[in-house]
């Protein structure tokens, strides 16, 4: 047998692996199990971020009952926006139902004129165009990558159809053109929807030159079509829908995890406590031979802290490459998205090791308080 | 140099006081082999936990080197052990999950003593086994690995309480001479009931209900 330091940490470890393993078996899987949920859960709204990401560089103004009223609105947008704008244009809209995690989801085909298009296409970091784009007033639509994998769709396939509930259109509307991009995006051209579409509203988009302006511009419109027939459309109220939306189901998340971690420490407080009880007599030699309480102690935090770390590595790491083959074998082939290595499912893990500690140390305390080391020599309690 | 002057040590039993040893006058010279012979139940043991400082006396005071060791505080007297003595037990303890050298090396923890630990299980025959566990070795060669572990670091007095009891009179024999002709210049403290085990003592006290009767 190779010859260690006899009171290493690494020694009792190594040579007592019916005791380790177990340990860092549990937190392993606690860390894993609570990682997993975190990150699916965190999935569904990032999920719902991500389709309506292609939002993000423009905003949105529609009249609200009175399809008139488009060209004052337009007159608003153009003389009081608080940033310079690079692009005011109108566009039309299609609803085409997409699925997300957690069911149909509802989506728009955007109406776009050529130049339009061609801007909003740049806008989107669109790599490259497989296919064209559609021609004005035809029945045709581009989709990006991630829309064709979600929906199962090729160049060729129809998008919208008269008998298709969850995307219709008088006209069998093929798909011509698939944008290589991450952005969820479906376009159609202005003509066509305007020929064949009701209701006859047009949307004002307005672009800002940057994300900050961007952000100011919507935050304005927010601010003056408060109170009127105006819907205004900006990407950080899908952020903030979906914060509310999602609000109730992180409190039933949060009482999951703090149960969870309750009834692991709980439960590796018991195993630390009887493998403790099976290493009283080692105890009351060392000390008998005049190992100081606070030199035992030590050891035995050093050892516990090396289980718990060792088992909190573990589950981080199984955690990540389950996450991988999640998101390969479940998420990719529908476009959903998941982050593998997601800061807040790696943090709510973090309470796993630090209770596991605080039990560890208190039982290891308790049991030296009372500890008689002549008791074992004499063995009373052996 | 340990000295013990009536040194007393009580212990309640159903409410009454019981004496485990009672003043007790005794002094431990550097370097000799006492032996302390009594009965079972004499108070052997509680003695050689007083002069060890694994207990402090309720009455009367045990000192060494002029210090006496109920002033101490308990880490101190624990370094103390740790330091200056050696200890066998009358069972051979041993950690389960360390080889026999590893043993004797928990004795002088973040010494460099490997060589030393080796050439004292050498003496003591067991060098071949000097890499087995524990459950490996026979019940005279574990107490072998413990005489090795209270020897290790020359230490300046070595406590043997009834080291023999678990050993048969040939290997207890063993046991006693290897501790003595391995000590150095260090005491040997030795508890047994067993008179034949004392042949090479020094000086013997008789422990009769906790009082030294016989010198």
């Amino acid at each position: 047998m190779k010859a260690r330091k006899p009171l290493a940490a690494a020694t009792y470890l190594l040579r007592n692996a019916r005791q380790t393993i177990p340990l860092t078996g549990v937190i392993m899987l606690a860390v894993l199990l609570i990682c997993g949920i975190v990150s699916l859960i965190n999935s569904i709204p990032f999920s719902i971020r991500t389709i309506y990401s292609y939002s993000k560089p423009v905003l949105g103004v529609a009249p609200r009952g009175d399809a008139t009223q488009t060209p004052n609105l337009l007159k608003v947008v153009k003389e009081k926006a608080p940033v310079p704008l690079e692009r005011l244009t109108v566009a039309r809209g299609i609803g085409r139902e997409v699925t997300s995690i957690v069911g149909p989801w509802p989506f728009s085909v955007i109406g776009l004129k050529q130049a339009d298009m061609k801007f909003w296409l740049d806008r989107q970091f669109v790599s490259r165009l497989d296919g064209k784009l559609p021609s004005p007033g035809k029945p045709e639509a581009v989709i990006s990558e991630p829309v064709a994998r979600n929906l199962n769709l090729k160049l060729g396939d129809a998008l919208l159809q008269p008998d298709n509930d969850k995307g219709f259109s008088p006209n069998t509307v093929k798909i011509v053109g698939i944008a290589q991009t991450d952005m969820w995006l479906m376009l159609t051209s202005y003509e066509y929807v305007q020929a064949n579409h009701f209701p006859d509203v047009d949307i004002i988009l307005a672009f800002a030159k940057t994300p900050k302006e961007q952000d100011t511009l919507n935050r304005w419109a927010e601010k003056e079509f408060k109170g009127q027939r105006v819907q205004v459309l900006a990407f950080h109220q899908v952020e903030d829908d979906s914060d509310k939306m999602f609000s109730i189901l992180y409190k039933i998340l949060n009482v999951i995890i703090g149960t969870l971690v309750l009834v692991i420490t709980i439960m590796m407080g018991m195993l630390i406590n009887i493998y403790q009880s099976q290493r009283l007599v080692e105890f009351g030699l060392l000390q008998a031979l005049g190992y100081t309480r606070k030199q035992l102690l030590g050891r035995v935090m050093r050892e516990t802290f090396s289980v718990v770390i060792l088992g909190w590595i573990f589950g981080v790491v199984f955690a990540y490459v389950l996450l991988r083959i999640t998101k390969s074998l479940l998420m990719d082939p529908r476009a959903f998205a998941l982050n593998t290595l997601d800061p807040t499912a790696f943090l709510y893990t973090v309470p796993i090791p630090l209770s596991i500690l605080v039990v560890a140390t208190l039982t290891v305390v308790t049991r030296f308080r009372k500890f008689d080391p002549i008791s074992v020599v004499e063995r009373r309690l052996v | 140099m340990i000295v013990a002057k009536a040194a007393s040590l009580t212990y309640h039993d159903h409410g009454k006081q019981v004496y485990a040893c009672r003043d007790v006058d005794l002094e431990v010279h550097p370097g000799e082999f006492l032996g302390i012979l009594g009965p079972s139940g004499s108070g052997k043991s509680s003695l050689l936990y007083l002069l060890s400082g694994l207990k402090i006396p309720t009455h009367g005071s045990v000192s060494y080197d002029s210090v006496n060791l109920a002033s101490l505080p308990e880490d101190q007297r624990s370094r103390l052990r740790l330091n200056e003595f050696g200890f066998v037990f009358q069972q051979p303890y041993l950690l389960g999950y360390l080889t026999a050298l590893e043993n004797v090396l928990v004795a002088v923890p973040g010494q460099p003593l490997r060589n030393e630990a080796s050439n004292l299980l050498e003496k003591l025959g067991l060098r071949e086994k000097s890499h087995r566990l524990p459950h490996e070795l026979s019940g005279g060669e574990r107490q072998r690995v413990c005489v090795a572990r209270a020897l290790l670091g020359q230490p300046k007095v070595v406590f043997a309480d009834e080291p023999t009891a678990a050993l048969d009179h040939h290997n207890g024999l063993q046991v006693v001479e290897l501790l003595n002709l391995n000590r150095g210049e260090g005491s040997l403290v030795m508890v047994t009931h067993d008179p034949s085990m004392l042949e090479k003592a020094d000086r013997i006290v008789h422990l009769v209900d906790g009082v030294v009767s016989e010198k």
